[in-house]
């Protein structure tokens, strides 16, 4: 089998997912994909790849390659729907909600006027979300109206039209830690808490990894949440409420794991290449 | 391990035989962020890219 890895900026995961192709005598196609041209309509196929990995840290990249190479008869993993949808928050939150995925109390508002009656519907504190956006930036929580006001000052002076779509959700309060579960086309291989002293638990403000043990219905929901989704490999995040339910906060398509790894000493790169194979073969 | 020049203050840059294109180097020297890429069939450094808006997961 020949493997195509579409990347823009070689990390650990993308280290990981090459050794992993390499090991188990597979070949590998790399493609940088600053460095490439597309011609749309030409009859470049991928007639020598079986499948791509879509690597690209950039959103706008992952969505574009991937287009393309679909557009070509070749299959990406993840597909072009379940990227677009994943990298939409408002996308995501109502693909899950419809399929009866339990997540947070969310509405989605309009105006400055709208957001302040969505979040006094919702009850303070709520958390304001850019639709499109990760690594936790540029979320925001308001314990007040005077603070949502501050917030909704700063969006509306912000040029990206997707800052006056208001994402407003309910602020779930953690147990110190949230879950990062990784999805592999229908199975749940591993977890992690990310453990923080903030709100925001992001692994890439400064949340500590550490193992997660998830329960059977913790599983079950990642699995309805990625099924959802569309399927593939994603990572899902866990709101754990002090009610003891759990909710489905995120979920993203191009996903990293280099602190799951380390901290469960799990082949999480190996998971995710033999289970495609094995799927896409099938 | 080839050596490679730095774009910012021209001081030489170790790099791995296995390194690939898109692979960040920090220049010791200078605090550079720089990115490997193959430029013309050989190997080069640039400025690595800065992390845009739509950079994640």
């Amino acid at each position: 089998m020949i493997i195509g890895l579409v990347y823009d900026l070689l990390r650990h995961e993308e280290r990981m997912l090459i050794e992993a192709i390499r090991s188990r005598g597979q070949g590998l196609r790399l493609v940088f994909i600053p460095e490439k041209i597309d011609f749309l309509g030409s009859d470049s196929r991928g007639d020598d790849v079986d499948f791509v990995f879509q690597r690209c840290v950039s959103h706008y990249r992952a969505l574009a390659t991937t287009a393309i190479l679909e557009s070509q008869g070749i299959r990406v993993v993840n597909s072009y729907e379940t990227i677009r949808d994943s990298g939409d928050k408002l996308v995501t939150t109502a693909r899950l909600a419809s399929r009866g995925v339990k997540v947070p109390r969310t509405a989605i508002a309009y105006s400055r006027e709208g957001a302040l009656m969505a979040a006094r519907e919702i009850g303070y504190p709520v958390v304001i979300k850019p639709i499109m956006g990760s690594w936790g930036r540029m979320i925001a929580r308001a314990k007040s109206e005077d603070d949502l006001l501050d917030i909704m000052d700063y969006r509306e002076a912000m040029s990206s039209p997707h800052f006056k779509i208001h994402y407003i959700q309910q602020y779930v309060e953690k147990p110190g830690r949230d879950i990062r579960a990784f999805y592999v086309w229908g199975e749940v291989p591993t977890a992690i808490y990310r453990i923080s002293q903030r709100w925001k638990t992001n692994t890439a403000l400064g949340g500590k990894a550490a193992p997660a043990n998830l329960t059977e219905e913790q599983v079950d929901l990642v699995i309805r949440a990625g099924d959802a989704m569309g399927g593939g490999v994603l990572g899902i995040d866990l709101l754990e409420t002090r009610e003891g339910e759990t909710l489905v906060s995120e979920v993203n398509a191009v996903v990293e794991f280099r602190n799951t790894v380390q901290v469960t000493g799990y082949d999480l790169a190996g998971k995710i290449v033999e289970e495609t194979i094995r799927v896409l073969r099938s | 391990m080839p050596e490679l020049k730095c774009p910012v203050c021209f001081g030489a840059v170790k790099i791995p035989d296995d390194a690939l294109d898109g692979e960040l180097f920090e220049h010791e020297e200078c605090g550079a962020q720089l990115e490997l890429v193959t430029s013309n069939g050989s190997k080069t450094l640039r400025l690595a890219e800065e992390v845009g808006e739509d950079w994640g997961e």
